[in-house]
This record gives C-alpha cells, sequence and structure tokens, in this order.
C-alpha cells in the first residue's frame, strides 16, 4: 500500500507537470527549435556515495562528456557520458576496483525564477565491471562475485547546473548531480560534482 | 470487502484528481513487440515468459484466452505449441534503425560488496538491434536481432541442463526466445513481397507444464501479397533436444497460408465474402516431443458478412477439414441513437471440436501420450449490450454481457510429477460437459482534449458458474484501471496506466491450486520525439508497484523492470 501511494503521488506530481506546461506556448513550432542549438563538454568531479554504499566504495573521480541540444524555448535536452573507477570499501579478496561507465539522458529546465541555475533530471544506465585478480577470480557467489562479468542497471538522476562564466561559444560551470540506481537489496545513491566547460557547436 | 471499497474509493478519488490534467493518447510502449499484454489492464493476463501466458478480456465470454483460439486475423502470427502468438514476430517494421536494451532492475553492483551470502538472484536484460531500409524503385532490406531475457531467471539453471550450449544468440541467461532475422522485400501498386531468414531459439510451453527447447535453423518466411490476395509460406527446420536424456529429434516444417480478402468494391456491398486456407506440413525423426496427426494439417475457412440494413450486420467464419470444424459468428443490431450516442445488442457464438484446429494432435511425456485433442465440441454463445454517450470531450459507456458454455476444453489429469521445483502433469485435454454460464459488466469514462490529452477509467466485474474445479484457470472477478496519456508541446508523451485486478487461480497444474493475489499496477512510457528528424527516444517503467510474484505454472517471477529504445525513421 505505501508504494501505491507513492506511486499516486509521483502521478499526481506528473499531472501537475503536464498541467503547467499544457499552458506554455505551443505558437513556435517545435521542429523549428529541436536540434537548432548543440553543445558539447568536458566534465571532471568526484562522486560520493551516500546511504548504505558508503560502506561498499569509497569516493571516486570522475571524467565525462556531454552533450547538450535545444529541445524546447525553455528546455534543453542532455546526454552524458561519465566514467569512473571505485575501489571498494575495505578489502574485498582479489578485487581492486569496479569500471563504472554511466550514460544518462534527460531534460535540463531553464526556470526564469532561479536563472542563471538550471534544474535537469532524467534516466540513466550504468556499466559495471570488477578489475579483479585473473588469477583468483571470484566466484559469483562470493562477495563481488557478480561484478566479475558485465553488468548493467538503470536508474534515475536529477542535477542542478550553475554556469560561473559565459563567453560566445563557452561556458563553464558547476554540476551537483544526484543519481539513483535501482539495485537490490537497496537501491544506489550517489552525489557527483564536478565542474565542466561546454562549447556551442552551432 | 472493505478493503475492496477502499480500494475502489481510493481509485475514484485520483480518477477524479486527474480529470483535470490526463487523457489517452497511445498506450504504455510493450517491452517488445507481443508483449503488449503485460501491460493490459481489462481482464486477466497472467505472465509466464514471453513465450507463454493466459491473456482473456473480462467480457469475452468462455474459459479460453485469446491465444489459445485460431481465427483468420492470427494467419501471420506464430504457433507457439496450442497458441497463436504474435512474438516472436516477423513483421518486417516500417523503415527506420532502432535499438533497445532494458533490464529487470535489481541487480546488485556495489550492493555485491555488502553481502557474501544469500544474494537475491541476478537480473537479466532485454536486447532489440535492427534497421529496414528506405525503399529504392521499390525494393528494401532488412534485418532485425532480438532477444527477451526477462522471466528467465527463476528456471534458468534448470533449464540448461536439457540443453548443450546456451541455447540464445547472444549472452549465456539462456532467454525464452532468441531471434534474428534479415531479408529483402518489394513493395510498388499492389504488390507487396518480403522473404526473410534466420535462426531462433524458442522455450516453448506444453499441455505437460513442461518448457520444450526448439532451435530454429534455418527459419526462411516469404509474403506475397498481390492486391486483395495474401500468401505466406515458412519453412521451419527445428532441433529439439533433451541433453539429460541425450534425446535429439528434428522436425522439418512447411507452413503458411493463403487468403483472399474483401475488397472495396466487395466491401460496399450486402454480402462481403472473404477465403483462404492454413496448412501445416511436418516431416518428424528422431525425438520431437509432439506429434501433428497425419504429418499434415489444411484448413480452409470462409468469411461472411451480411449488412442488410446499415442498422444490422451478421459477421460469420466457418473452418473445417476432415479432423476439425470452428465456427465464429455473431448479429449485431444497432438502433438508431440520439447524436453522440450509440447502442450495439448481439449475440456471438463460437463452436468448434478444437479451438485451434492447426495445432499438434499429441505431446509425448515419460513415456505418457497426452491426446491434445477431445471427443465431441464446445458451444459459446453470448449475448451482449453495449451503449457510449459523448458531450463534448467527455464520452460515457458500458457493456453488459452474459454468457454460457458447454464442452469447454480443459485438462483431464491422471498424476502431477515434480521435479526439482516444478510440477508437471499426466493426462489429456478433456471437456468440460455441463454448463458454464457468465455475467459481466463494464463501465468507462473517458475524457481528452485535442492532442494533447486522454483519459479513461474503466471497470468491470465477472460472475462464473460452473465446476470451478475443472477450469484451466478461473479468472479475475473485477478489475479497475485508470490510463492517461499526455503529449506536451507536441513532441514529448508520457504514457501511463494504474489498474487493479483481483485474484486469479490456475487449477490444473499442481497439486494444489496456484492462486495469483490481486494486486495493483502502474506502468509508464516517457519519451522525447523529434517529428522533423524521426528521431524518438523512449523509456518504459514496467510492473513498478505490483509484488513480483510468479504468474503461471512454472513460469517466472514477472518483476519491475525498465526499457529504453531510439529509434530513427526514414
Amino acid at each position: 500500500m505505501k508504494n501505491l501511494k507513492v506511486t499516486l503521488l509521483l502521478i499526481l506530481s506528473l499531472a501537475a507537470c503536464a498541467l503547467a506546461q499544457s499552458g506554455a506556448s505551443e505558437t513556435l513550432a517545435v521542429d523549428s527549435i529541436a536540434f537548432s542549438k548543440f553543445y558539447v563538454s568536458i566534465e571532471g568531479g568526484e562522486k560520493y556515495p551516500f546511504g548504505n554504499l558508503v560502506d561498499a566504495v569509497d569516493n571516486a573521480y570522475y571524467v565525462g562528456l556531454g552533450a547538450r541540444y535545444a529541445y524546447w524555448e525553455d528546455f534543453d535536452g542532455i546526454i552524458l557520458f561519465q566514467y569512473s573507477y571505485f575501489e571498494p570499501h575495505g578489502k574485498v579478496p582479489h578485487i581492486y576496483g569496479v569500471h563504472e561507465v554511466s550514460g544518462k539522458l534527460g531534460l535540463d529546465y531553464r526556470w526564469k525564477l532561479i536563472s542563471p541555475l538550471v534544474v535537469g533530471a532524467g534516466f540513466l544506465c550504468n556499466w559495471n565491471r570488477a578489475d579483479y585478480d585473473e588469477k583468483n577470480r571470484p566466484h559469483f557467489e562470493s562477495q563481488g562475485g557478480t561484478l566479475t562479468d558485465n553488468e548493467t542497471e538503470f536508474g534515475w538522476f536529477a542535477r542542478l547546473n550553475l554556469p560561473v562564466f559565459t563567453l560566445d561559444n563557452y561556458r563553464a560551470g558547476l554540476n551537483v548531480l544526484w543519481e539513483q540506481v535501482w539495485t537490490l537489496p537497496e537501491r544506489s545513491n550517489m552525489l557527483s560534482v564536478g565542474l565542466y566547460v561546454e562549447r556551442r557547436l552551432w | 470487502m472493505r478493503s475492496f471499497l477502499n480500494r475502489i474509493l481510493c481509485s475514484f478519488s485520483v480518477l477524479c484528481l486527474l480529470f483535470a490534467a490526463t487523457v489517452s493518447y497511445a498506450a504504455v510502449d510493450a517491452e517488445m513487440e507481443g508483449m503488449e499484454v503485460d501491460s493490459r489492464d481489462d481482464g486477466t493476463f497472467l505472465v509466464g515468459s514471453p513465450t507463454y501466458y493466459y491473456d482473456r478480456r473480462l467480457g469475452a465470454g468462455g474459459l479460453h484466452s485469446e491465444s489459445e483460439l485460431w481465427s483468420p486475423e492470427k494467419l501471420r502470427q506464430r504457433l507457439l505449441f496450442n497458441r497463436m502468438s504474435p512474438l516472436p514476430s516477423w513483421n518486417p517494421l516500417p523503415p527506420s534503425v532502432w535499438l533497445k536494451t532494458g533490464n529487470e532492475l535489481g541487480d546488485l553492483i556495489y550492493q555485491d560488496f555488502l553481502i557474501s551470502e544469500d544474494k537475491p538472484k541476478n537480473r537479466t536484460p532485454i536486447l532489440e538491434g535492427g534497421f529496414r531500409s528506405p525503399s529504392f524503385k521499390g525494393f528494401w532490406v532488412t534485418g532485425r536481432g532480438f532477444q527477451d531475457d526477462h522471466f528467465s531467471t527463476r528456471s534458468f539453471s534448470y533449464r540448461k541442463e536439457f540443453v548443450d550450449d546456451e541455447f540464445a544468440l547472444f549472452g549465456e541467461n539462456y532467454p525464452m526466445f532468441s531471434s534474428m532475422y534479415a531479408g529483402f522485400g518489394y513493395g510498388a501498386g499492389q504488390v507487396n513481397a518480403s522473404v526473410l531468414a534466420g535462426e531462433e531459439y524458442i522455450w516453448i510451453f506444453s499441455e505437460s507444464s513442461r518448457w520444450i527447447p526448439v532451435h530454429y535453423k534455418p527459419r526462411v518466411e516469404t509474403r506475397v501479397d498481390v492486391g486483395n490476395l495474401e500468401t505466406t509460406v515458412a519453412y521451419e527446420a527445428a532441433d529439439y533436444q533433451n541433453k539429460k536424456k541425450k534425446e535429439t529429434g528434428e522436425r522439418k516444417e512447411w507452413n503458411g497460408s493463403l487468403r483472399y480478402r474483401c475488397g472495396d468494391a466487395c466491401r460496399r456491398g450486402i454480402l462481403q465474402l472473404s477465403a483462404g486456407l492454413a496448412f501445416r506440413k511436418v516431416d518428424d525423426s528422431g525425438v520431437v516431443y509432439t506429434r501433428l496427426e497425419d504429418d499434415r494439417v489444411i484448413l480452409p475457412f470462409m468469411e461472411l458478412k451480411i449488412e442488410p440494413a446499415r442498422a444490422l450486420a451478421a459477421h460469420a467464419m466457418f473452418a473445417v477439414n476432415d479432423r476439425d470444424w470452428l465456427v465464429q459468428d455473431s448479429i449485431e443490431l444497432r438502433p438508431a441513437a440520439p447524436s453522440g450516442a450509440g447502442v450495439v445488442l448481439g449475440v456471438k457464438n463460437i463452436s468448434g471440436t478444437r479451438l485451434n484446429p492447426i495445432a499438434d494432435t499429441e505431446e509425448f511425456f515419460d513415456g505418457d501420450t497426452i491426446s491434445l485433442t477431445a471427443d465431441g465440441q464446445m458451444n459459446l454463445v453470448q449475448g451482449y449490450a453495449a451503449f457510449t454517450d459523448t458531450l463534448g470531450n467527455l464520452e460515457i459507456g458500458g457493456r453488459g454481457s452474459f454468457w454460457a458454455e458447454h464442452g469447454a476444453e480443459t485438462f483431464d489429469v491422471d498424476k502431477y510429477v515434480t521435479d526439482e521445483d516444478f510440477v508437471y502433469r499426466h493426462g489429456d485435454v478433456d471437456r468440460i460437459n455441463s454448463w458454464i454460464k457468465g455475467v459481466t459488466g463494464e463501465l468507462w469514462f473517458s475524457a481528452w482534449y485535442q492532442e494533447m490529452f486522454a483519459f479513461k477509467a474503466l471497470g468491470g466485474f465477472e460472475r462464473i458458474d460452473g465446476n470451478e474445479s475443472r477450469f484451466e484457470v478461473t479468472p479475475v472477478e473485477f478489475f479497475t484501471s485508470f490510463s492517461a496519456d499526455w503529449l506536451l508541446r507536441r513532441s514529448f508523451r508520457i504514457s501511463h496506466s494504474l489498474r487493479y485486478r483481483s485474484d486469479a487461480k490456475w487449477n490444473l497444474r499442481s497439486h494444489d491450486p496456484l492462486t495469483i493475489k490481486g494486486d495493483w499496477f502502474w506502468d509508464a512510457t516517457f519519451e522525447q520525439r523529434f517529428p522533423l528528424y524521426g528521431l524518438y527516444l523512449t523509456g518504459t517503467l514496467l510492473h513498478v508497484i505490483g509484488d513480483e510474484v510468479v504468474e503461471t505454472p512454472n513460469g517466472a517471477e514477472n518483476r519491475l523492470r525498465f526499457v529504453c529504445t531510439v529509434r530513427k525513421t526514414f
């Protein structure tokens, strides 16, 4: 029943968003805006595990590539690819660390009320594979054993994007991103903070 | 009862809240073509695998599922044992290139560092990629690889003992099907033709309740449509095996159909006539776990529609051969109604010796021969009345029916046997030679605003009287559902549905009936659209709040999952 209530709240939120968007101007043809501007970026920062994940892995640096494109007048589409290498928190036999490649797809909302701050959200897909001792490959059932094979999992994210310097075709700023991966037995939460430099292509 | 009332009240409060902001534009996307039943909300839909589910719309009448009943509309679906299945679909898709992936949610990832025993089972993905070229002087080429690893983990380690390799085109999850094809086609004017060839692995569910691994290599399908004439011919070289018993077998099969559809001129007449035939020819060697009597079946059929007046129409479909016959007919009266309203009064009948006359006739299981046909015939009669009324952007409607069935197909169980966690049965297909009666009622309400939103609330109940202990499945007694679809700024789609269905029960696949408890479900699709570029980015969440339970005997848990698709149309 708890899940149902959460779902009902989510549905109401969706309804509220829909109502808000229904009032927005549709006079400007969507097709004339989509991809009318396109930006690419590089990014680097650190990822901080939250919740029970603090006991699983340590903080890790990440590097990434990004793309941003005009979607609506006040919305941009965002695509992010990030790489990190997480080391286990504490010793895990025969596993040195875990490679993570994260792909993210979502929307940024340029809300005038909080400008220049931009808020965004979307879905993510992470690929993970352990960096382990080849001569002593951990068994699937052992601690961390599932990561010795390719693992993918999905989740969602929300982010704040604060542009700090803006030139004609360049922009630099700060990204703060909260992500939740739909893992078991508990969901996995992380916060990442990073700096980016972005260039407008057209 | 109080709980039920609470749920209904809760649901209608949500309905009122959503009413101002929602409606139906398109449904939640299925995880794969042919899995639409998993998000259906208007009856009993129990999914054990992409290759096996029980699908029965409340109010359909009778006890059979929709996929068990053969009809000319399913000529280009796949025959999986005795069910007509839209999956795996070899329908060439429109010109586009696409990529799909997803997962049953709940892999461990870093949580694995916190667990050293009693790990949750690893979750499995879904994969699809394909293309179809634009037409060049009428010619096009296509290719598609697709497999659904969902629903595979519960029986994964058990099934792998039956086969001598991974039994999939990709990965080691022993998916319930894995398919790949490529081919070319031609379309111009009155002609549409295609030739596809590929390889396929399928686990087919049988009357004994076991999963039979079948490897098609190759499978070739040709389709030629000229004007109103449609032909399909497929060749399948299928390998069967049971590594545990060191058994192997081979079936070479030709199957297909020919159909003449009533054309435009025909459809304007009082008498509309279509006709055709379906056929199968098999050549078995070694150990093949089913048999088709005489190694062949040809099923001619004819469809009639008589419309002596605009308010009166009669439909009939006859299919008959030397072994079986099947008739499906109806008469509908649409009396004059005020503008914006509609009333339908109808009577429907299904009679026949077999629900699917082209299916195999025997299954061989552990020294037993299970007859897949039953003596006698089934007769289903249903009377129904439906109405709709429209006021501006609102519509209300309802449908009530009563039905009676005699000779419903069922299974006469001799004994059950257990192997690890799986239960099998011996016996024969049989009939319930007594009357089963049902009464149904459905009400719906919908609202919409231009193309931006559509909303539908639907509820239904059904009361069935009969010898329930002989029903293969006792369908749900009631359901309620709310679906809403938004198209924001003509380029962002949100489709979702919230629904509840009551208990359903499998009575004949295990010693004790398997009850599938009633539950709430929520599915949602989010899609960015770029119509000018023909680009669509889609994410779908399925089975979000429902408990992850096994919905069919020997099936697997229906889990929370996420699927994303990128599609570029040409």
